[in-house]
């Protein structure tokens, strides 16, 4: 078996006259979280619906190891899926909805009982699933998921409707599923948690990939290399640096701001120059402003209040 | 749909309309949310195209079978030479309904004022044992006679077939009777006549009064009844007749009745006593059973006839305006069913409901808006599809050679009103069953099965379990399409094997009503009483 | 495939309304035949005790209809058939996995139901004027043309299940499908019965239900529109097709 990935290739497809996908290219590595992120109608969803072979692209291919996903032998002990948690048939029990699951993948009943284990759903197995909340569907869902022990996770919006224990315990799953070496895809709104778990971010906007990097180069990216500096003469700190070759901005009586240089080398410069300064801070920014600059001109439903107030 | 509910909430939580208005309110978003479901506009066009294509199928598939009439005796299929193409002939009466008029007339001419007198002293017959299927034979009978065989006295401004008449007779079942154009009836003595008790008739006319006497001694004369035949000409046909109907179980018969002291005050005409045997070509749809004959001997007059004088009833399961509409009627309302519990459970199975409530928390006002809508809805598609059925099933059943049983303006106006009436009862009593079942399965098979199932079954089973199930069963309902009048004067099993509903087009829709509305009742109970 | 079947199986086997449909399609199966013989007289000659006794199959199959119909549609109306296609990417192996399974159970059902109106009918038909002082012997499977109507009524309702889980692979929302098969199931032979011949005969020959009932006859078997064996193929082949065009759709369209 190649290693665990989820690759998918130029994804083209059409809904009537919506493009929902338009070249959908990125790849998920083992041994990473990859965030998966874009506004509403972005194509996130179709492109994990294709990937799991649930619907045909027009265009392009999507492979899960190498392989088509109807190709999979037993496909949950490869990949494990995490959709809408509540679509789910309401008058089976949580356990006997596993247990068809694991019927359809030669997985031992054992096997579902430790999945139940592994989620915290064990008081609840038998009760119907119609009477669970969002939180335990949720957690169903990932057991569902985790049954067949796969290499490849792909969960969409797992932090939907978990309570505040449940974020952290989703957050450390992920982290030490990803620590096994498995490759996952983590679909989310919440760019904080995203910020948090992935290694690798992929933004996406109009069925395109915006950015693919990780979460690390990309922070850098928005941030530009801006240097806030603090100094009660900010002229005298500026003719300073300007003679360092650089062209900083005064942003008020005692604040400025210095691109081209890091902030190491502004410290040297102003201490060579024995300008007095208080307060020198590399700004950086979060993933939720990258995004929000990556996805600007790409965000397909936005109330026309909200576009009046960013612009 | 959902932005409808949404909407209304908003404007709900903004400024608190007067209560008078929120009835509105949820009855207009109700209609917003159906409209704006493309499915269910699809739904309702193919319920109209399926009835239309249906009734077509119908009215297209039925023929005539390319030979009918009593064939001769060898059997109903054999090439004989008494096969006809086109329909059988059925008389139209005075006011254009259907009607039997065949039996044996011995008449004169009368002109004026006069009085036709005579003694009934013997009415005796035969009926028919030949299989239902065969011809019907003088050589397979037996002695008997059918309860409305008639032997007297009429008068008639004319010999064709369907013209007024009034006539008093003495009959074996029913005594004696007066009757005139077909449709109306007026008893007299009871009994009936034996060779110790003969039975004496009168009937005179006096201007355009027609009336009847009867008398067991010939001295004191009773009067059974009298009217006015509009029109009457100078010289009108009176005479002695004898006529003999199919009997309960269908099989033909005929009567022979012996009268004496026949008299005729008045003017009648030069040329005396002639015999005119009435409707009993074999082209004619009323079977007769062999032809009638007249023998004089002296005094005594001899008359042998076979057939009736009365409304005609569709012996032969005959075609009505909305004998195709049934069908197409029966398909369109499946696919209204379905429309109709998807109507509800579409909600509950979304969650929908929960929004819908919280923006109208008074239950009961939403299944009630929902009801009128729907109710409004499948209202106007049963009765365009009525409307588009009745005329296309005419049309074709006619031009396929068919006898279509004449029907009033009315008579349709009522089908059309009916038929609306009945697809909207049963959407909503669906409604109802969704409400209550919460699940379009179940609402949909237990639609189909209340609705449709006794249909099947009352029109596969025949007598006694269809009748049953058409008037107990929410097919009741189907009554609406029912045309053919029964009549009181014909001995017959009015079932809905042979064309008749066994309740009327009212007590049908009531039956429905009662239905619709105990569904509806226990859906607001409950929708009340549980959690959304 | 074997995995598959075993996890329908076990998905069918946990569903509340499974046990409860069987239940009611056997109950409503047996409660109308046996209703039918206790309120029939046969006076007239040429009845036919077997076809009499089993009349509850015609109800009971709606219920074998509905449950089939469900057992797809529902998980397209909830959603759960997108967890299933992941489990089981090979579609026609997933419709497959389901067909055997429904068509297991509808049997074990039907043998059920046709038992129990046999039962009925042996007891009841002699009442009705349909026993052996009429001419007429007790109900026995012993009876070849009987054990061909049992059998037969069995393959019925199982092929009845099949077509109707064709006609939700293709349509997929139940409320539809339920109507149209057993629209088709119904208005087909009331239509056969609006018309003369020679529509009538074909349309007799041709509707599943006329046509797959025959099997059900014992006696005129040369007044029947299609023999038994053939009138069973038809339905098969109603079945055949309509489960072909559902998997057409089921590999085709995006789920």
């Amino acid at each position: 078996m190649s290693e665990p990935s989820i690759e998918v290739f130029g994804l083209r497809k059409r809904f009537g006259s919506a493009q929902a996908l338009d070249g959908m290219t990125f790849t998920v590595r083992p041994g990473r979280v990859t965030g998966f992120v874009g506004p509403n109608g972005a194509g996130k969803s179709t492109t994990i619906r294709v990937v799991l072979g649930l619907d045909a692209p027009d265009e392009g291919r999507a492979l899960v190891c190498g392989e088509a996903y109807a190709r999979l032998h037993r496909p949950l002990n490869q990949v494990g899926a995490l959709l809408d948690a509540a679509a789910l048939q309401p008058s089976r029990s949580g356990r006997n909805h596993l247990l068809w699951l694991a019927h359809s993948q030669a997985l031992p009943a054992r096997r579902v009982d430790e999945v139940i284990e592994l989620v915290g759903i064990g008081s609840a197995a038998r009760r119907r699933a119609g009477g669970y909340s969002l939180g335990m569907r949720q957690r169903l869902g990932i057991a569902a998921a985790m049954l067949g022990d796969p290499p490849v996770l792909i969960m969409d919006e797992p932090f939907n409707g978990m309570d505040p224990e449940g974020i952290i315990w989703m957050r450390q799953l992920l982290r030490s599923l990803a620590a096994d070496g498995r490759a996952i895809l983590v679909s989310s709104h919440l760019m904080g948690e995203v910020q948090d778990i992935a290694h690798q971010v992929v933004v996406v906007g109009r069925g395109r990939v915006l950015a693919d990097a990780s979460v690390e180069e990309l922070i850098a990216r928005g941030s530009g290399d801006h240097v806030l500096l603090r100094a009660p003469s900010p002229a005298q700190a500026a003719s300073a640096l300007r003679r360092a070759g650089t062209a900083p901005t005064i942003l008020d009586e005692e604040r400025l701001s210095v691109s081209g240089l890091a902030a190491q080398r502004v410290v040297e410069v102003l201490s060579q120059a024995r300008v007095p300064f208080s307060e020198v801070a590399a700004h950086r920014a979060s993933l939720e402003d990258v995004y929000l600059q990556l996805t600007g001109g790409e965000v397909e439903f936005r109330a026309a209040g909200e576009r009046e107030a960013r612009v | 749909m959902s932005a409808a509910v949404s909407t209304s909430a908003a404007r709900r939580s903004s400024t608190p309309p007067p209560s008078g208005d929120r009835w509105g309110r949820v009855l207009r978003s109700e209609w917003t949310k159906f409209r704006t479901v493309r499915g269910w506009m699809i739904g309702l066009l193919s319920a109209l195209a399926l009835c239309a294509t249906f009734t077509f199928l119908v009215a297209n598939g039925s023929h005539e079978g390319g030979c009918f009439g009593p064939p001769s005796a060898s059997g109903p299929n054999s090439p004989g030479s008494d096969c006809y193409t086109g329909h059988p002939f059925v008389p139209t009466g005075p006011s254009g309904e259907a009607v039997a008029d065949s039996y044996q007339f011995v008449d004169r001419p009368l002109t004026g004022n006069g009085t036709l007198t005579a003694r009934v002293t013997s009415l005796t017959g035969l009926i028919s044992t030949n299989p239902r299927n065969e011809a019907p034979s003088l050589a397979n009978t037996r002695p008997g006679l059918a309860a409305w065989a008639k032997a007297g006295l009429m008068i008639t401004p004319s010999t064709r077939q369907g013209s007024p008449y009034a006539a008093v007779m003495t009959t074996p079942g029913h005594g004696i009777r007066f009757q005139h154009d077909y449709t109306h009836d007026e008893p007299g003595q009871p009994g009936s006549v034996s060779a110790s008790g003969p039975r004496w008739l009168r009937l005179t006319r006096f201007g355009d009064t027609v009336t009847g006497y009867d008398s067991l001694g010939g001295g004191r004369w009773t009067e059974v009844g009298s009217t006015r035949l509009a029109a009457l000409p100078a010289t009108v046909d009176v005479g002695l007749f004898v006529t003999s109907p199919v009997t309960y179980d269908g099989a033909p018969s005929q009567a022979t009745a012996i009268l004496d002291h026949v008299t005729l005050n008045g003017h009648p005409g030069v040329s005396g006593w002639g015999s005119h045997p009435i409707g009993n070509d074999p082209r004619n749809y009323y079977p007769t059973l062999g032809a009638g004959s007249y023998q004089r001997v002296g005094d005594l007059f001899r008359l042998t006839g076979s057939g009736d004088i009365a409304a005609a009833v569709a012996l032969a399961g005959g075609d009505t305006a909305s004998t195709c509409l049934l069908l197409g009627l029966s398909v369109a309302l499946i696919a209204l069913i379905v429309v109709a519990a998807m109507f509800i459970t579409g909600e509950y199975r979304r969650g929908l409901i929960r929004t819908t409530f919280t923006a109208t928390p008074h239950r009961r006002h939403v299944l009630a808006a929902k009801a009128l809508v729907i109710g409004t809805i499948t209202f106007a598609i049963g009765a365009l599809g009525a409307a588009v059925g009745v005329p296309l099933g005419n049309h074709l059943l006619a031009s396929n050679g068919n006898y279509v049983f004449p029907a009033s303006t009315l008579t349709i106006g009522r089908i059309i009103l009916g038929s609306g009436a009945l697809v909207a009862l049963t959407a909503v009593a669906v409604l109802a069953l969704g409400t209550i079942l919460r699940r379009s399965a179940g609402a949909v098979t237990a639609g189909i099965i209340v609705f449709i199932v006794p249909y099947l079954i009352g029109s596969m089973s025949g007598d006694g379990a269809g009748t049953w199930l058409f008037r107990f069963t929410p097919a009741a309902g189907f009554s609406v399409l029912g045309i053919l009048p029964r009549s009181a004067t014909v001995s017959y099993p009015y079932t809905f094997a042979n064309g008749y509903y066994p309740v009327s087009p009212l007590a049908g829709l009531a039956v429905l009503c009662l239905y619709t509305a105990g569904a509806l009742g226990v859906a607001a109970l409950l929708v009340t009483r549980r959690d959304a | 495939m074997t995995d598959a079947l075993r996890a329908e199986w076990t998905k069918l086997r946990t569903l509340a309304g499974t046990a409860r449909l069987l239940a009611g399609a056997v109950a409503l199966t047996v409660a109308v035949s046996i209703a039918t013989v206790a309120s029939s007289h046969q006076s007239s000659p040429g009845g036919d005790p077997t076809k009499l006794a089993l009349i509850g199959i015609d109800l009971g199959q709606a219920v074998v209809a509905v449950l089939a119909i469900v057992a797809l549609s529902d998980e397209y109306a909830t959603g759960m058939i997108r967890l299933t296609l992941t489990a089981v990417p090979r579609r026609l192996v997933l419709l497959t996995a389901k067909a055997i399974n429904l068509a297991g159970l509808t049997a074990v059902t039907g043998v059920i139901a046709v038992t129990g109106c046999l039962i009925a009918g042996r007891l009841l038909l002699p009442r009705a004027g349909l026993g052996p002082s009429h001419g007429y012997g007790l109900l026995s499977i012993a009876h070849l043309p009987t054990l061909r109507a049992a059998i037969g009524s069995v393959l019925y309702l199982v092929l009845v299940a099949l077509l109707a889980l064709g006609v939700a692979a293709a349509l997929r929302e139940t409320a539809v499908s339920i109507g149209v098969v057993l629209g088709l199931l119904y208005i087909l032979p009331l239509l056969s019965d609006a018309v003369s011949d020679p529509l009538r005969r074909h349309l007799q020959q041709i509707a599943p239900m006329t046509a797959g009932l025959t099997i059900q006859a014992t006696s005129n078997l040369g007044s029947l529109p299609i023999a038994p064996w053939a009138g069973i193929a038809v339905l098969a082949g109603w079945a055949a097709s309509s489960l072909l065009i559902g998997g057409l759709l089921l590999v085709r369209r995006d789920a």
